[in-house]
């Protein structure tokens, strides 16, 4: 592990911002922070490129403790999620500003700062001012500026968030595609999102953050698969995985009065006893001989439609297909899929998934 | 159409204007009368009414030994104490304004906020008040009567305005850009100069302004603490009102005092027009 | 953020200030103590006595307070609501409002106790043009030699000097508040009244309440104006606290009297303000 954080602890007032957060990361990977707003990204972050120092914990990074090394002297590069540039200088001078802080040749200046302002897509711009370029552009040029830096850790606080959908959408591939190219085998990429699709887009490792703690960290498919417990499968999906709380009975799955399920195959060696039983919206379908569910809201986004229906005091969200109208109030017969459910016991944990079987 | 709003609305302006502008108007006619024509009664167009003269701009530029008033030494001693002491309220003030923005200070149960306060709270000191210690203060130092005393006194009376509008105006930058120049390779002290300072300007000009006009218009201090040697201009023109009142060369010379500032007002309202001033004034 | 050379930004200032402002102020409490006067200058020590003359005998000087708040409270208010009209009417369409924005700002660009040495002649009693253009009416006010006259001459040049700060830091806000919350009540069908009333004001009141007690703060201050204008008369009928001060530090020389008086002064007015301040908060934003 070339990263390494051990028990970060950050506590400004009388909430924990960082709450023992431990961690190891390796160069040449790609990690993503994942977690909803005010779960403690930005200050992690923060902490990791020296602009916060943590009460309690440390941090070792290529075997040496940064505690005692001031943010200017690690080596290390931030895009913020506001577009954050010099407002005073061109393009160039704004990616140059690093390198000169550096002391670098003029010539190797000029082609790190011309190669990267080609990967971000900018050549030809290196003259403007930063007032003159659109949004996304600004965020193009401080990507700009934290790649030429070639940094041993290169920190990226949901670079996306403000940009609209289409453009955060293009920007996504393209800063994917600069990663695999661009970024070297010797710097660790630390990326943070609230949004899970993001996460598991980019691939690479996950670290999943609330309320300043650690829940799981892992590679995209295994947070996927098994979510440690019902906190993680609620913040690594969108819409947030429906949990139902309810029991194992003799050979059926009882949640409220209404809901009854033949028990899947994946659940066999359970103990009959009362669980919270998670299910994606994508698990959710329209079937004839499904359940019967009253509609409280269709939201339409793109080609999908979310269902949000009730059946006693459970809500579920369903996540259909197609461009599908339903009016509140309407009764709408929907499937949940058995074999894709996940079982959590009393405590929140993960007792069994349908990719791995029981634990 | 002109309704009544339109209607009240212009003649407000133009009842207004015209207040605004009476005294100077009035103050022009008279630098023109003599001693004849002001004793005569109120009267306001040259030629028609009165003969003009230019007597009463002439005396300002002759000695006091032949009978003139001479502003120009008062008037270079009133710019070498006025921008001196803006300029070092502002360089200190600018400095402490970004401290109290981006730092925490903690002191027993002060805090950065108290810290503002007490640089602000200055302002509450009415001159007389200090002035009976100054005056004390000066004579023991031998500042008394000196350019360097007064520059001392009216950094107190400038610093306070210089931290108000840059704290306010430091609290409106992003943080992240100091930030972001830590992290590019700068210490705190590069940060400031290179990034924070350079996009710190229209803030500056705005705070300098402002210094511009208190120290200019500031008359108690350098009434008390100067006799003879270092004269300011308030001063020398007041002195004017006590004597038998030319007020010929009362009215000219303070038509030439008032008009530097006049460029302020237009590069304030260049600021105010193009948005930068609501981000430095609140 | 945090670092440790943090101070080397703030104490140049903080220690400038409070270097030149030691000295005036610990030298004012002890000299509050003292009975210097021009018989016998020196730092004695005689307790509370001048504390005690101040709060039992001085009738002058609590009517000079009194006075002082009447004419601050009198020509703010009247520089506010003056300010705010002005700035609503330049705040928008308006033709050739850049000129107005200037020359409405000039007044507070001059210096205050020059213009009044002017106003002093505009109010001439026999020689200024306000009497001339009054005396079509055949009345000759005695604008500096009349009791009530006086103060409303104060207030007058007072008004004309300070009102264009008003304006400008209203304007500042005006010009700074968002464009939605106009778009809605628009949509809404708000009329200029009701949209001042629900939309404007109600946005502007920190603003307002800013700049009310930055002038109460410099209004408070008043000492030019009646220096040169009436010099505290007729009799007392414009002296000001800062006005009593200075008769008694500076031309009786009661050095000890008149730092018990600035002291006072000084505790009543933090005091005064901090209550001004809470009271318009609470005036001004409706909790809702």
């Amino acid at each position: 592990m070339d990263l390494i954080a051990k028990g970060l602890t950050y506590k400004p007032e009388d909430e924990f911002h960082l709450n023992d957060v431990s961690f190891g990361m390796q160069k040449g990977e790609l990690y993503t922070i994942l977690g909803r707003t005010l779960s403690g990204k930005t200050t992690l972050l923060k902490t990791i490129a020296g602009l916060i120092t943590p009460e309690g914990g440390r941090m070792l990074f290529n075997d040496q403790d940064l505690g005692q090394v001031p943010v200017w002297e690690r080596n290390i590069a931030m895009v913020y999620q506001q577009f954050i540039n010099y407002p005073h200088l061109t393009v160039f001078d704004n990616i140059a500003f690093p390198l000169r802080q550096r002391k670098l040749d003029d010539g190797i200046i000029r082609g790190r700062v011309m190669d990267s302002l080609e990967s971000v897509g900018l050549t030809g711009f290196e003259g403007r001012k930063i007032q003159a370029l659109s949004g996304g552009q600004q965020q193009r040029v401080a990507l700009a500026r934290s790649l030429a830096k070639q940094a041993g850790i290169l920190l990226l606080d949901e670079p996306l968030v403000n940009l609209d959908y289409k453009l955060r959408e293009q920007l996504r591939e393209e800063f994917r595609n600069i990663f695999s190219d661009k970024v070297s085998s010797n710097s660790i990429l630390i990326y943070s999102s609230t949004d899970p699709l993001e996460a598991m887009q980019l691939g690479g490792d996950i670290i999943i953050l609330d309320e300043g703690r650690v829940l799981q960290q892992g590679p995209a498919h295994e947070i996927f698969e098994n979510p440690a417990n019902t906190r993680v499968a609620e913040i690594s999906n969108d819409p947030a995985m429906n949990l139902l709380s309810g029991a194992i009975d003799g050979s059926k799955i009882v949640i409220g009065d209404d809901i009854k399920l033949a028990v899947p195959a994946h659940f066999k060696s359970l103990t009959p006893s009362a669980y919270t039983f998670g299910i994606r919206a994508s698990d959710v379908s329209l079937h004839q001989k499904g359940l019967p569910f009253k509609v409280e809201l269709a939201e339409i986004s793109g080609s999908e439609t979310f269902l949000h229906v009730q059946s006693g005091r459970h809500t579920i969200v369903g996540l259909l297909d197609m461009v599908q109208n339903f009016d509140a109030g309407d009764v709408v017969n929907l499937k949940l899929d058995a074999t894709r459910l996940y079982a959590f016991g009393q405590d929140g944990a993960l007792v069994s998934s349908p990719f791995a079987g029981d634990f | 159409m002109l309704n009544l709003y339109t209607f009240l609305k212009y003649g407000f302006i133009c009842i207004w204007s015209m207040f605004v502008v009476a005294p100077f108007l009035w103050a022009l006619s008279t630098s023109f009368k003599d001693f004849q024509s002001v004793t005569s009664g109120a009267t306001y167009i040259p030629w028609l009414q009165f003969e003009p003269t230019l007597e009463g701009w002439r005396v300002l530029w002759k000695t006091p030994a032949s009978g003139g008033v001479d502003i120009v030494e008062p008037y270079f001693n009133s710019i070498i104490v006025t921008c001196s002491a803006s300029l070092i309220s502002i360089l200190l003030g600018t400095l402490a304004a970004y401290a109290l923005s981006r730092f925490t200070f903690k002191a027993g149960f002060i805090k950065n906020n108290d810290i503002t306060f007490f640089f602000i709270s200055q302002r509450i000191m009415p001159p007389v008040v200090l002035s009976i210690p100054f005056f004390i203060m000066l004579g023991y130092l031998g500042l008394l009567d000196s350019l360097v005393g007064l520059i001392m006194v009216y950094i107190v009376l400038l610093m306070p305005i210089a931290v108000w509008i840059m704290v306010d105006f430091f609290n409106k930058v992003p943080r992240e850009i100091d930030e972001t120049a830590l992290i590019d390779g700068c210490n705190p002290y590069q940060a400031f100069f290179k990034v924070v300072l350079p996009n710190s300007i229209p803030g500056m000009i705005v705070a300098g302004m402002f210094c511009l006009i208190f120290g200019w218009t500031d008359f108690f201090f350098a009434f008390i603490l100067t006799f003879t040697e270092v004269q300011l201009l308030p001063v020398r023109i007041v002195a004017l009102n006590s004597s038998i009142t030319p007020w010929w060369s009362l009215s000219a010379s303070a038509l030439i005092s008032v008009a530097p500032l006049i460029v302020v007002a237009f590069i304030v309202e260049r600021f105010l027009s193009k948005g930068n001033l609501s981000g430095a004034l609140k | 953020m945090n670092f440790r050379h943090k101070h080397i930004f703030l104490l140049p200032g903080l220690l400038v200030l409070i270097g030149i402002l030691i000295f005036p102020i610990l030298f004012t409490i002890r000299l509050s103590l003292s009975s210097w006067d021009s018989f016998y200058p020196g730092l004695d020590f005689i307790g509370l006595e001048n504390y005690v003359r101040l709060f039992t005998e001085d009738q002058r000087f609590w009517e000079s307070f009194f006075r002082l708040s009447f004419l601050s409270l009198t020509t703010v208010f009247l520089q506010y609501v003056l300010g705010f009209s002005l700035a609503l009417m330049v705040w928008r369409d308006l033709a050739f409002k850049r000129f107005f924005r200037v020359l409405f700002l000039i007044p507070m660009m001059t210096t205050p106790v020059i213009m009044t040495v002017i106003w002093k002649t505009v109010f001439h009693e026999s020689l200024g043009p306000v009497n001339d253009f009054l005396s079509l009416f055949e009345i000759t006010p005695l604008w500096l030699s009349d009791d009530t006259l006086a103060k409303v001459t104060v207030i007058i040049v007072e008004t004309w000097q300070w009102t264009p700060f008003m304006f400008l830091l209203l304007l500042a806000g005006l010009l700074s508040l968002p464009e939605e919350a106009f778009l809605a009540a628009s949509i809404d069908g708000a009329g200029p009244v009701r949209k001042f009333i629900y939309v404007t004001f109600p946005l502007m009141a920190p603003i307002s309440i800013g700049a009310i007690i930055i002038r109460l703060i410099e209004a408070s201050k008043i000492m030019d104006t009646i220096y040169v204008l009436t010099s505290g008369g007729p009799g007392t009928a414009t002296e000001t606290s800062s006005f009593y001060i200075f008769i008694k530090g500076l031309r009786e020389f009661q050095m000890g009297y008149s730092a018990a008086l600035s002291f006072t002064y000084l505790v009543i007015m933090i005091v005064s303000l901090t209550i001004i301040a809470k009271v318009l908060v609470r005036v001004m934003i409706k909790q809702d």
